[in-house]
Formats: C-alpha cells, sequence, structure tokens
C-alpha cells in the first residue's frame, strides 16, 4: 500500500495500481484517478470495485413525490412568471405582448444595477461576519455538555421569531432610546441614528441579520465537528500537529459540506433580505439600504405583474448562476484537495 | 515551564469564557427587551400608566379571536408542512442515497436551484396558482408552497442520514424477504429516526417564522401568528402588544428545540 507507482495510461501494469489510488496525490495525470472519475461521472457504468450501487431508474419513482410538489410549486409558478415577462399586463385578461422590452428597460436603468450592488454588498458583508464568528464559536463550544447544550439552544432560540418581528425587537432595543441597547450606548456617548444615518442603517441591519442567523452556522458546523471520532485528535496530537494544523486538516474537511450548505443558505436568505430591511428603514435613508428585494417588493405592490415577472426573472437567474459558480468552484477545490478514492 | 503553560492555559479559558459571555449577552439582551415590553402597557389605557407593568397585553391576546386564533392556524399548518415534507423526501433521500441513476447529480442541482428560489420571486404566480384552485386562506396552501424551500433541505439533511446507514443493511433484509416500504418502516425508519428529528426542526424553523408567502396566501383569514403580527402594525403600533405576541410565538419554537437538543449535539454530516 505504502508504493506508489504511477503507470502510464497505456502500460500494461495499469490494472494493478488501483490499490494504490488511496494514497495517490497526483490527481488529474494518474491514470486510475482518470478511470475513477470517469466511473463516477458517467451514469451508465457496470458497478466500479468501490461501490455497488444499483443500476436502475426505479429511483425516479421513489423521486415522484418530491418532485411532483416542487414541480406544482415551484418550477409552474416560475414558467408563468417567465410568460408575464414578456406581456404588459393590465389586467390578467387583456395583455398585450411586447417581448423583452421589461428587461431591457430593468437592464439598462441605473437603479438596478445600485439595488445590485448593495445586495452584493450587504452578502459580502453578512457572510464574511457571519461563517467566520459561527465556525468560531462551534470551536469554542466543548463538544459535550450541558453547557455547551444550553448555549446551542440559546444560539438557535433567535431564529424561531418571526421574520417581520425581528426589526421591531432591535429598533426597540438599540434605536430606542428607552431601550437597554439604546440607553447604552448613548451612556457611551454615541449618537445612534438608524432612521437619518445610512451607515447607522447597515451596522443595525448588519447586526440584527447576525443575531438572528448565527444559531443556524453555529449548529450546522457544531453537529458536524461532534462527528470526529476522538482518535483523530489523537492521532493529530501524536503527529505534533499545531491547533491550526488540526483545523485546516482534520476539522475543516469534516465541515466542508455543512459550510457549504451554511453558505447557500446565508447568502440566498441575506442576498434577498426584504422583511427585515423594509421594517427597519424602508429602504431609507435616501435608499441607501434599497436592496434588490424592496424595488420587486414596490412593483408588486404596484401591481405591475409584467416589471415583477421580469424582475423576478432576472433575480432568480442571478441568484441560480452566484450559487451554481459557487457550487462548481468548491467542487473543482475538493477535488484537487482530496484524492478522488477517498470518498 | 509547567507553570507558565497552566498560566497560559487559565488565560485562554478566561478569554474564551469571556468571549462566550458576550455571545450570551448579544443573543439574550433583545430577548430581555422584548420580554420587558411584552409584560408592559405602551399604549395609554384607563386605569393603567403608560409604562407600568401589567398583564395587559397577554389578555388582550386572549381577547382577540384572531390573535389567538393564529396561534392556532400557525400551528395546524407547519405540521402540515413538516409532515408533507418529510413523508415525500424519505423516499426521494432514499433513491439519491442507494441508486445511481440517469441524471443523479442533477437532481441534486435542481433541488438547490429550489432551495435558493427567492420567496419573492414566486409571491405573484403562486397567489394566481392558489387562487385557481381554491388554496388561498387555507393552511393547506401555506404548507404546499413551504414544501418548495423545505424539501430540498429535507432531502439533503436525509440523505446523509441513509448514507450513514451501510447498504448490507438493505441488502440482507431483501435477502430475507422484506419489501422496499416494509423494510424502510421496519428496519431503516428506526435507524435514521434522528435524523427525520433533525429535518423536522429544520423544516419547523424555516416554516413557521416565514412571512412572505404567509402574507400573499393569506387574504382574508387563516392567518398564521405572523401574520396576526402584522395586523397589529399601524398608525399607533401596540409594540408591548406584539412584543407579547413573539414570545407566544416563541413557546412551540422552543419547545421543538429542547426536544431536537440531543440529536443536534449528536452531530450529523451532510453530502457536499
Amino acid at each position: 500500500m505504502i508504493a506508489v507507482r504511477h503507470w502510464g495510461r497505456n502500460s500494461v501494469l495499469a490494472p494493478i495500481c488501483w490499490v494504490d489510488i488511496f494514497r495517490c496525490r497526483r490527481v488529474g495525470r494518474c491514470f486510475r484517478h482518470n478511470q475513477q472519475k470517469r466511473r463516477q461521472r458517467r451514469p451508465f457504468t457496470l458497478s466500479s470495485p468501490y461501490r455497488s450501487e444499483i443500476q436502475t431508474s426505479s429511483a425516479w419513482w421513489l423521486l415522484l413525490p418530491a418532485l411532483s410538489v416542487l414541480a406544482f410549486v415551484g418550477v409552474l409558478p416560475l414558467l408563468t412568471i417567465f410568460n408575464y415577462s414578456f406581456f404588459d399586463i393590465f389586467t390578467l385578461e387583456s395583455r398585450y405582448w411586447i417581448g423583452t422590452e421589461w428587461y431591457r428597460e430593468i437592464l439598462s436603468s441605473s437603479r438596478f444595477f445600485e439595488s445590485l450592488l448593495r445586495s452584493l454588498v450587504f452578502s459580502a458583508i453578512i457572510l464574511s461576519i457571519q461563517i467566520p464568528l459561527g465556525v468560531f464559536i462551534a470551536l469554542l463550544l466543548p463538544r459535550d455538555g450541558k453547557l455547551s447544550m444550553a448555549l446551542l439552544m440559546m444560539l438557535a432560540l433567535p431564529l424561531m421569531v418571526p421574520w417581520n418581528t425581528v426589526p421591531s425587537m432591535w429598533v426597540s432595543f438599540l434605536g430606542d432610546p428607552a431601550g437597554f441597547g439604546g440607553r447604552l450606548l448613548a451612556m457611551l456617548g454615541i449618537d445612534f441614528d438608524y432612521k437619518f444615518n445610512a451607515l447607522h442603517t447597515w451596522i443595525l441591519l448588519v447586526a440584527m441579520d447576525t443575531w438572528h442567523w448565527i444559531g443556524l452556522v453555529v449548529i450546522l458546523c457544531y453537529s458536524s465537528l461532534s462527528t470526529i471520532p476522538p482518535a483523530h485528535y489523537q492521532a493529530a496530537a501524536i503527529d505534533g500537529a499545531s491547533r491550526l494544523q488540526v483545523f485546516r486538516f482534520v476539522e475543516l474537511p469534516k465541515m466542508s459540506a455543512v459550510l457549504m450548505m451554511a453558505l447557500l443558505l446565508r447568502f440566498m436568505d441575506s442576498f434577498m433580505i426584504y422583511t427585515e430591511a423594509f421594517r427597519v428603514n424602508a429602504g431609507g435613508p435616501k435608499d441607501a439600504t434599497t436592496f434588490l428585494s424592496l424595488d420587486l417588493g414596490e412593483e408588486i405592490a404596484a401591481f405591475n405583474y409584467g416589471p415583477a415577472a421580469a424582475r423576478s426573472i432576472i433575480y432568480f437567474m442571478i441568484v441560480l448562476a452566484i450559487a451554481w459558480s459557487f457550487r462548481t468552484i468548491m467542487n473543482i477545490r475538493r477535488d484537487q484537495s482530496l484524492g478522488v478514492g477517498q470518498r | 515551564m509547567m507553570r507558565a503553560s497552566s498560566k497560559s492555559s487559565g488565560l485562554k479559558t478566561a478569554a474564551v469564557t469571556l468571549f462566550l459571555f458576550m455571545v450570551v449577552c448579544f443573543t439574550m439582551l433583545p430577548f430581555f427587551q422584548m420580554v420587558v415590553l411584552s409584560f408592559t402597557s405602551t399604549l395609554p389605557r384607563d386605569g393603567i400608566v403608560q409604562g407600568q407593568f401589567s398583564t395587559i397585553n397577554f389578555r388582550n391576546i386572549l381577547a382577540s379571536p384572531l390573535l389567538s386564533g393564529s396561534i392556532v392556524n400557525s400551528i395546524v399548518y407547519v405540521t402540515l408542512n413538516v409532515v408533507i415534507t418529510i413523508l415525500v423526501a424519505l423516499p426521494a433521500a432514499y433513491a439519491i442515497s442507494r441508486y445511481r441513476f440517469a441524471g443523479d447529480r442533477h437532481v441534486f442541482l435542481l433541488l438547490i436551484a429550489f432551495r435558493i428560489t427567492p420567496p419573492v420571486v414566486l409571491t405573484l404566480p403562486v397567489f394566481i396558482l392558489f387562487a385557481k384552485v381554491g388554496l388561498v386562506n387555507s393552511p393547506l396552501g401555506i404548507a404546499l408552497v413551504h414544501c418548495v424551500f423545505n424539501i430540498p433541505i429535507a432531502i439533503w439533511i436525509l440523505e446523509s442520514f441513509i448514507s450513514a446507514v451501510p447498504k448490507e443493511l438493505d441488502e440482507t433484509a431483501f435477502l430475507d424477504g422484506y419489501s422496499l416500504p416494509r423494510y424502510f418502516v421496519k428496519q431503516l425508519l428506526p435507524l435514521i429516526a434522528s435524523g427525520v428529528g433533525v429535518t423536522a426542526f429544520f423544516c419547523f424553523m424555516f416554516s413557521w417564522v416565514e412571512v412572505v408567502f404567509a402574507r400573499i396566501l393569506t387574504v382574508t383569514g387563516g392567518k398564521p401568528i405572523t401574520m396576526a403580527i402584522n395586523t397589529l402594525y399601524g398608525f399607533r403600533t401596540d409594540i408591548g402588544l406584539v412584543m407579547a405576541m413573539t414570545l407566544v410565538s416563541l413557546i412551540p419554537g422552543l419547545a421543538v428545540i429542547y426536544f431536537i437538543r440531543n440529536h443536534i449535539a449528536k452531530g450529523f454530516v451532510v453530502r457536499s
């Protein structure tokens, strides 16, 4: 097992080197690696030596219930809205085909790009605060014991607060001079004015969102951390690994999938933040917190079916494109860092 | 040497404790504010001084059929949603975990696409569609539409739990003459019970607090807690009543967290 030999693609000895693949680091260059990769990617193959999956199309029957519910509440509405986006709609009965005019109108307005930029910046701030902080808290919590259980439960509590009262809670806590946070800020001599100071509105939104969602990141990270067997830590200690190395080579690989989930969830929800931002300052002051979804909310509230539909499709495409590229990058990086044979 | 290291580890413990204490404060202070406000009379009323301790807000909840009814509505639609989601997600997760089939990788990407579809995008057509089939103002409508983000999450989590069960178990059971449904209920389900629990927790969490779909689908009746709270906002918002309602809405959430605490701590890995 220790001998790591790399046989050429055409070598007659190639078939016997698969044993070594578990230690092989030459991803993409080793013949067996490529062979196995091809097996994994290609749906119709005989079962590989490592996995004996059943090749069947009856799996679709098991997927059918889930997919039909999703088709009804997901695909059908999306198709409807895609159709609407090409019409000028007065009422749903009388509508006029206008082609891609709504799209051109939205994509040529500077307001759209300003909102897009604000949403992107907001998501970037949220992700760069919440993901590291969440990982950090999860690492600090002891793996067992009553205390960390209590802390976890406490961190999960904000997740259960209705989204439309989260802003009220924070406004009465921090924005109101009579609130505890407001009084604390006044004592520190900070004149906190979230209504008219754009920076303060942003701070309030970021603090509020972090308070609301940090529990999700912590719970996800903590739960994957607690699946690491103690033996891994002992092995790392014997090897004299530093704390950083333990994190990088023991903990991070275990968390990568869960972090992916947390990143996707947090990205989507912060990118499309609506209720919270609207309740705090309705996009103000002077449009400083007008995010993409607030523009869309305005169109829907005004019953502009056509533009609202076109806008929805554009947003959907943006989110899809970002998530897809994100996932692709993660997949490539994972394939590179892990041997493909180690699953 | 020993003393120096024990000293530094003592310092470290102190720093960690301080940090966690700050996290606790950050998390709990807004709740503290909420509880205080919910027991305060925040509007001028006869017989009660504004700002005085009072249970008037909770009495108002009980007196208002809209508010107390909304709690029932919320519980009904969330339960429906969790049941539907888990029922359809279990076979799907099993299929993704156990079978290779044409397009299996794409199914997963498709699921992610559904999870990240912004609710605001779907509101308009969902309303038109549900109005046609008569699902507006009914808890079933909200339960169904919340499936769009809960089913992908449920499949994602359940798939990882099912994959953790060795495949030999399936094969032995099938050799013993178990049919797939019987094997599923008799053997697999008890093994992944904590996975079902964790899934239920996530479904509950995303569904209980959701606002955008709930608003568009409850025009005249069947309002859940979130929408009942929305009706309280106005020119002169009774913030005490809002906070009291929030406090009440937290109780089921707290119960769910309490039941699920051990499963969360036991840990789970999801597939990337």
